[in-house]
């Protein structure tokens, strides 16, 4: 039977404290302990960061990659509410607390890798701003972004579940949701805007590298190459977080949204390909990707990682496998973060000689922050209705929950609530 | 639901409206920006430093004159007193030697912030915490400005610079042309400890007449017969003469243009008077706005059929 995802439900009757996330919020812990020991420190002892590599891992991956990683509330937002893919409003609750996830992890990172956190409050004085520095654009922009129209969109899913356990501001709920409906078309609208901008920017970001940038990458077309592959980024990462949500928690998936998404995401992924290699060949450097030089190799890699990943999405579609999507997926976000990580790392060479490795807590410390976003996707998924799933999943838990009700348990699994009858079982 | 003729060709003129603005808006915003475009030129009185490798004979005088004037703190991984191989948080002047064999030609280079007349280091600071001093062209660095973000050590094409990796108060130390003593009147410190008169002090445009001056006394004696610094990366306030290659003495061979005028054209486009995105976002929100609501009658006929409560 296919089954249709028609709405989002909570992942019930499955415990939280699982090992992984154990583990996660174990490295997450540690993560944030050193982040205090760097603060005291300085940057030189706590990462290996120096004067030729300014940039480490903390703003070129955690942030330039994987808010790339977290663009789908942006893509699917725009295929879902601008371009009217219906299928797609399913997945939507999803995207959007992947992005508000990893623009939270990545923008508290940035705050730990700039020198001087405390002079930040000008981003409130407009007048002491410089408005051509692409820096500010993205500095502005994306707190702005995460901590506007992102959060007020990941509101409703914590007003349902309030709806369904707290009776008493059930009223309070329905006024707010009410005021949410009204002005959402213009959130919504801000949601795209924002994103477009600072995503963009991030490319922008290494246009004044200038000749240290390789010329493999160094282009006036940086800004849109970002933002497009911000835009697969976002796909992969959300249909891949599906999918292994669907694998690990042994849910039903429904394969004619992924295959929408499987669709956009190739038709992304080879219209950048061709505005890069026509770029390429405008600029005049299309022999230089032929030399046989690390950076050449790191380009074709980057082509072949994306190549193989439209080959793979357009092709798993067909097999009903979800574990074959899933790696289609994960290939795909992988040649986009090499993309938006080549410029800033690999194919970045301030001076002959100069060389950065990450020390090993700087590597903790980045791995801390994702660890902490994944670990609070796992809680959210199993307290709020986030993933999709079908209106009879929606049922059979309100049934299990009866039965439990029944049987006389008195501490009900967190992310349980009673939904149908709206009532708490704290009560 | 089937949409009306009448809704159809509404959503229609509306898209092509918006599309029409925003290539207005866009227009508009490019036109504007068309002035801003011209290459900066350096200020009338803008101070400047000519440095001849010639002259040079690698006494140092200027890097200990240099520590002293600005107290620059001692840098205990260097055995020998103030001999860094490059600059770093502790020297913003040092000498250095370009030697590439035992035998052939060298030569010492002084390296130090060559006050660009555009500088991409201000172009890209967040608050203007490097900036450029309209009279002098001098840039200088306001801690209370600063975040650290260390974006000036990306888009220095000449790796000026410099941060404090140690400690929880880091700062941004690179040359600021011994402004207090400018301000007292007299000579930056390099200039005025040089024994051989190797690096001088002046006007931009009197020291690029002199250099121009150097040059056509002895044809043969520099590189390309060129000054570093007069139209490289937009112009420099810095000035250099060499008898070796500028790229062999760290000075890379970055065109004419400014790194900002370059590269940041397009950039400074979208965002003129803020147009582009608001238009964009009012086209978004229009578009939205209609698609928003065929949702909600969907989800509420939803909501009848299954009784569950409607998803936004």
């Amino acid at each position: 039977m296919i089954t249709r995802w028609e709405r989002s439900v909570p992942v019930h009757d499955v415990p939280i404290w699982t090992r992984p996330f154990k583990v996660l919020v174990a490295i997450g812990a540690l993560a944030l302990g050193f982040t205090l020991w760097r603060e005291l420190a300085g940057l030189g002892p706590a990462t290996g960061l120096n004067d030729a590599y300014a940039w480490g891992i903390w703003k070129t991956f955690n942030v330039m990659v994987l808010t790339g990683l977290g663009s789908g509330g942006f893509s699917i937002g725009i295929a879902a509410w601008l371009f009217r893919r219906e299928k797609l409003h399913v997945v939507m609750r999803t995207a959007l607390l992947t992005s508000f996830l990893a623009y939270l992890s990545g923008l508290t990172l940035l705050a730990v890798d700039v020198g001087r956190p405390w002079n930040m409050y000008w981003l409130l004085m407009p007048w002491k701003w410089n408005f051509h520095s692409p820096l500010l654009e993205v500095a502005f922009c994306m707190p702005m972004y995460a901590l506007l129209p992102l959060l007020l969109e990941n509101v409703p899913p914590v007003l349902e579940r309030v709806h369904a356990t707290k009776p008493q501001y059930r009223e309070l709920v329905e006024k707010a949701e009410k005021i949410m409906v009204r002005f959402y078309p213009y959130v919504v609208g801000l949601a795209y805007v924002l994103p477009a901008m600072h995503q963009s920017s991030l490319g922008a970001l290494m246009l004044l590298g200038g000749h240290k940038v390789h010329a493999l990458w160094q282009t006036p077309m940086l800004p849109l190459l970002y933002v497009w592959a911000a835009a697969f980024m976002g796909f992969s990462c959300v249909a891949g977080t599906l999918l292994f949500c669907t694998l690990v928690w042994n849910r039903k998936f429904d394969i004619e949204v992924l295959t929408e998404m499987n669709r956009i995401t190739a038709w992304l992924i080879g219209s950048w390909m061709l505005v890069r290699m026509v770029d390429l060949i405008a600029r005049g450097h299309f022999l230089t990707s032929l030399s046989l030089d690390i950076f050449a190799g790191l380009f074709w890699t980057e082509m072949l990682f994306l190549g193989v990943a439209l080959f793979m999405l357009l092709d798993s579609s067909k097999h009903y496998d979800a574990k074959l999507m899933f790696y289609a997926h994960t290939v795909a976000a992988v040649g986009g973060m090499l993309y938006r990580f080549n410029p800033t790392t690999l194919a970045f060479q301030p001076r002959p000689g100069a060389f950065y490795f990450p020390s090993v807590i700087e590597l903790l410390i980045s791995i801390g922050y994702v660890s902490i976003a994944v670990a609070a996707f796992a809680y959210l998924a199993k307290v709020l209705a986030i993933l999709p799933a079908t209106n009879r999943d929606w049922f059979e838990m309100e049934r299990a929950q009866k039965d439990r009700e029944l049987q006389g348990s008195k501490a009900p699994a967190v992310g349980t609530p009673d939904y149908a009858t709206g009532n708490s079982f704290t009560d | 639901m089937e949409i009306s003729r009448r809704a159809a060709l509404t959503k229609i003129a509306t898209g092509t409206a918006a599309v029409v603005a925003t290539g207005v808006a866009g227009s508009v915003a490019l036109s504007g920006v068309a002035s801003a475009d011209e290459m900066k030129q350096a200020p009338a009185n803008a101070v400047s430093m000519l440095y001849d490798t010639t002259r040079c004979v690698g006494c140092k005088s200027c890097v200990a004159a240099c520590a002293q004037e600005n107290k620059m703190e001692r840098d205990k991984r260097d055995p020998l007193y103030l001999a860094p191989v490059d600059l770093n948080s502790f020297s913003k002047n040092i000498i250095k030697l370009y030697k590439p064999s035992e035998t052939g030609v060298y030569s010492y280079v002084k390296a130090q912030c060559m006050h660009c007349v555009d500088p991409a280091c201000v172009a890209g600071c967040t608050f203007h915490g490097l900036s450029k001093d309209a009279k002098t062209g001098v840039v200088t660095w306001t801690s209370s400005l600063c975040i650290g973000c260390r974006y000036c050590e990306i888009s220095c094409p000449y790796g000026v610079p410099k941060f404090q990796w140690e400690g929880y108060n880091p700062k941004i130390v690179k040359c600021e042309f011994c402004k207090p003593r400018l301000e007292a009147g007299k000579d930056p410190a390099c200039t005025s400890v040089c024994p051989t008169h190797a690096v001088i002090f002046g006007k931009r445009d009197q020291l690029l007449a002199e250099a121009k001056k150097r040059i056509a006394e002895h044809p043969d004696k520099y590189f390309e017969n060129r000054v570093f610094g007069e139209q490289e990366g937009g112009g420099t306030q810095v000035l250099y003469l060499s008898h070796v290659p500028f790229e062999k003495i760290g000075l890379p061979n970055i065109g004419t243009e400014s790194i900002p005028s370059k590269y940041l054209k397009w950039q400074k486009r979208l965002y003129q008077y803020l147009a582009v995105p608001v238009v964009l976002y009012a086209s978004i929100v229009g578009v939205v706005r209609g698609n928003f609501k065929h949702h909600q009658e969907h989800m509420k006929r939803e909501e009848e059929k299954t009784g569950l409560r409607a998803q936004l």
